[in-house]
Parts: C-alpha cells; structure tokens; sequence
C-alpha cells in the first residue's frame, strides 16, 4: 500500500468508535454528579430518579450539610436519605427540584448488556468535570454476597484503570446507557460494578425505610465433623459434618426458638450444613419474619428446631477507607 | 489495564481496519518525533520530543525534565530516519516542563514539522494516541481515551493511556495526527500532557525575546 492510500484509509473505522465513546461519555454524563461528602476530592454519584441520587457508602464521610455538582454546574444541598453497608450504596435526596436540564435520570440498559469481554467507560465526577476510563467487562458471575453481608445479584468484574472519582460512578456502555454503579471498596481495591437489580432493591427498601433489612438468628458457629458412631446412628453418611453453635445470644430468635450451645446443626430448611456460611446463604433479607427449620443433633440424638428468622438492628458500614 | 488492550477485543474484522489505521498514524507520528538524547558520556538518558513548526531554523519542543539545565544544554537529537543532529536549549519553563530546541546544521529531513490540534475541542472519551520511546524502545505507540479535558483553572491534558519513561517530551496526539499535548507525567497510572495551548504560548513567548 502507498504512502498516500494508508493516510486516505487512516482514521475512518477508529474515528468512528472514538466518535461513539465520546458520545457515550456525554450522554451518561448527563446524569453523573460530584458528591462533596468528604474531605478533598469530591465522590460520583447517578441522577437515578426525580430528586434520587445513587452513590457509594464508603465515600460519604458526612451525613449533613453534603453539596451536589449537577451536570450543568449548579451547585445544590442534598439529604441522605440511607445507607447500605453490605452492599455500600447510600441514596440522597436532592432538596428541591433542580431546574430543567440540569440533570438527566439515567438510561439504563437491562442485566443482558452485562457481557464478558465487552467494552465499557467508567464515567466518574470527581469535580465540576466528567473524567473516564475505558476498558472491558472480565468477569460475569452469579448472585453473591460481599465480605460485609451484602447482597450482590450479579458480580461484575471490570478490567480498567480506577481513577479517582471511580466509585458512585457509572459503567456506561457504548451506547452510553449506564449498566450499574462502580464500586472500589468491595473487593480489595479490584474494580467492580455493582448492577442495577441491585440498585433499584436496595434503592427500594433504603426509601421505604431507611434501611435495609439483614437476617439475624443470633448464634456463632463453627465448622465440625460428625464422629463415626454418631453419623452412623443418625444416617448422616460416611462424612458427616455440621457447625456447632458455640454461642447464642440471650433473647435472641434462635434462643427464643430453643437452640443451646453445643447443638450442632446438620441440616437447616432440608439442606445439608458444613460451614457457618451455608447457614449465611439462606439468610436473605427476605427472610426476615419467615420461619427456618434447623435439624440439630443434641446429646447424640437428632432433633427440630424452628427457629422465626429476627432482624438485625444495625448494619455494619464498610471501612470507611479511604478509595478513589 | 490500558485502552488499548479494550481495542484489542474488537472483532478481527474491524480489527485489521483498525491496525492498519493505528500503523499508518504512527507512521506519520514518527515522521515528527524525535529522540532527544541529554548525556555528558557518563549519563545518557532519552526522552522524546516533537519537531515544532517553525519560520527559521527546526526546533524541537520537549519536556524541561529530559534537558536538565548544564547536563542537558547541547543535547543530541535523532530522527526517525537515524540522522542525529546537535542543538542547544533556547528555552526553558520548568513550571510548565517544557523547553524549546534549536537544531544546529540540521539535513533537510528534520525540515519537516507536526500539525498542532486544539486540546481544549477534545471530548472525553475520544480516542487519542502517545509516541514515544518508553524504556528505550523507539517510535512505540500507545492508544487511550481523553480523560479530562483541560480548562481554564487546570490547563493539563490527562489520558487514560499507558507511558513510561521515555515518553517523556512526546507527542499526544489525535486520531487525525494532530499533536493536542506534550506528554510529561505519569501520575498514578494516568498520562498527563502539557496542552497544545499551553506548548504554543511558551514557543510564542520564546521566540518573541530573541528579536
């Protein structure tokens, strides 16, 4: 190929996808906002609905006097209205109306835009101005549940570099529509972003009432194996395992339901219990009021135990760290 | 990880498209951009710099960090032809990390000059490129995205793009070739270039006061 026909051919496809990234920055920027919530560098947040904005727990240092930046530069006071520890969201409520195209409430775009290896833009406000960064989607996995109990509908790894203004700010896509909140505190400092099911649920029971509700039975456990004899007598199987309760709380739902310590629990609502985190998992938030059917073995005999799965009264809030 | 490794999950299709555009710019990118070597025998370190449009004699624009006042007065620059020239510093702000090289008997081929973009008509997010020598290696080019565009109260250029030493006094440059920064600075993973403004006004005030 000629000198000439290279430089005629240069740029059309690449100007093309810059012109497309570019353009998604802009849209999406139209509903990110700076949060000044903490000393120095101001935090991101998303326009999400009317006077609704989403952000991240960890970066909201103070719960009063907290200033917005909306898109436009006007500056507006914003309440907190709550936060999540678990899955570090916090929600603000803007105090008034903001004036008309001030901000846009995010384009979202449903969990089948989550594709691995898809190209993505972190859109942050660490600022009057919107910053970004692009890279890819690294990893798509189910429903988990983070180290401070919160619950994730889907984790979403991203492979990009996190700059400052990263967390409370949108993963947008190509097209600019956001796919869901970023967050640097979950997972030792990895980048991740926290869906919108996610969001909209917990976005939901912080507006209803002001927190979200965390399962709460009121027992420790620990992990044990099962002798032979007792496996044997009971028909547990060859290797039996359980997680005996080394604790449990006075006038707490499990001592209100009977559990001692020293019980073992082998089986709660028909499944099989190894670890103290099996017995997490069936904890959802949804839970709370229902009632959780343990099968323990005490003094060597098998027994029911129901117990009403309460509520926890405080939520722990993530490190308050400091992260971009 | 870096733009660039996002571009590479295109499909090979427009993948090639894409390859043959990025040779093609880095091509005309290496036309303009030199090594600028500031040794005195025992010390040799390189950086990189950008042949300046100029009325009179070449000039080469750098950082004032690869030409360290005494060690760096009279540094060598090499072309991407091979050609090595001498030159002089007639110029240098180290506020803003530029400086300005006069080439002394230079060949005709360092006659040629970059065309200069407007860093303030960038768009977040659009795709710009770095040429330079990171660790040594020549005329390397590395692709990223505009990550805050300059303004009035803060006139750098940041870029969510991968540097290293040796980009240092190197081109940032659009898609169109036009040279919108002079990279200067890595800080926490993020390139940060004195803005094409910014490099105009120094050439302009130091040619200006050598009447």
């Amino acid at each position: 190929m000629s000198a000439s026909s290279e430089t005629r051919a240069s740029g059309r496809s690449l100007r093309a996808l810059s012109d497309d990234l570019a353009a998604a920055v802009e849209r999406a920027a139209a509903s990110v906002v700076a949060i000044h919530a903490r000393p120095r560098i101001p935090a991101s947040g998303i326009y999400w609905r009317d006077g609704i904005i989403v952000a991240t727990s960890h970066t909201i240092r103070k719960e009063q006097d907290i200033a917005v930046t909306l898109p436009n530069g006007s500056r507006g006071a914003a309440q907190l209205v709550g936060r999540d520890g678990g899955t570090d969201l916090a929600i603000l409520r803007l105090d008034g109306t903001p004036a008309k195209g001030a901000a846009t409430i995010a384009d979202r775009a449903g969990s089948e835009a989550l594709r691995v290896g898809s190209l993505v833009l972190a859109v942050g406000r660490p600022g009057a101005d919107v910053t970004t960064s692009l890279g890819v989607i690294s990893a798509v996995g189910a429903k988990w549940r983070t180290w401070s109990g919160g619950e994730i509908d889907q984790l979403v790894r991203l492979d990009l570099a996190v700059y400052d203004g990263f967390s409370g700010g949108a993963l947008v896509d190509a097209d600019g529509r956001v796919l869901g909140v970023n967050c640097s505190a979950l997972a030792r400092g990895t980048p991740l972003t926290i869906p919108n099911a996610t969001v909209e649920r917990v976005m939901e029971a912080l507006l209803t009432r002001g927190h979200v509700a965390r399962a709460y039975l009121g027992v420790a456990m620990q992990p044990v194996r099962l002798t032979r004899a007792i496996a044997e007598q009971l028909a547990l199987g060859e290797n039996a395992r359980g997680v005996l309760v080394v604790m449990v709380e006075s006038d707490s739902p499990a001592d209100r339901a009977g559990v001692l310590v020293g019980d073992i629990i082998v089986a709660a609502s028909g499944q099989a219990i190894a670890e103290p985190q099996d017995v997490a998992e069936l904890l959802g938030s949804e839970q709370v009021g229902s009632t959780l059917d343990l099968t323990v073995v005490r003094g060597g005999e098998r027994r029911d135990v129901t117990v009403t799965v309460g509520e926890r009264a405080t939520s722990g809030d993530v490190r308050q760290r400091r992260r971009p | 990880m870096s733009a660039a490794a996002a571009l590479a999950v295109l499909p090979s299709s427009i993948g090639n498209t894409v390859a043959a555009e990025l040779e093609a710019l880095a091509q005309a990118l290496r036309r303009v951009t030199v090594r600028v070597h500031a040794g005195d025998g025992r010390v040799d370190a390189v950086g990189a710099g950008v042949l300046w449009p100029s009325d009179g004699e070449p000039l080469v624009l750098t950082n004032a960090h690869v030409v360290p006042p005494r060690r760096g007065d009279t540094p060598r620059i090499q072309n991407a032809a091979g050609h090595t020239v001498a030159s002089r510093v007639i110029a240098r702000n180290r506020d803003a990390d530029l400086a300005l090289l006069s080439l002394v008997d230079a060949p005709n081929d360092f006659g040629v000059a970059a065309t200069l973009g407007r860093a303030r008509d960038l768009r977040v997010g659009e795709i710009v490129v770095a040429l330079g020598h990171p660790l040594g290696v020549d005329g390397a080019l590395s692709v990223g995205v505009v990550h805050a565009v300059p303004t009035e109260d803060d006139d750098w250029l940041r870029a969510d793009i991968r540097l290293a030493p040796g980009n240092s006094g190197g081109p940032l440059a659009t898609l169109d070739g036009a040279v919108i920064g002079v990279n200067a600075m890595i800080v926490r993973g993020l390139g940060i270039a004195v803005s094409s403004q910014v490099a105009r006004q120094f050439v302009h005030a130091a040619l200006s006061c050598r009447l």
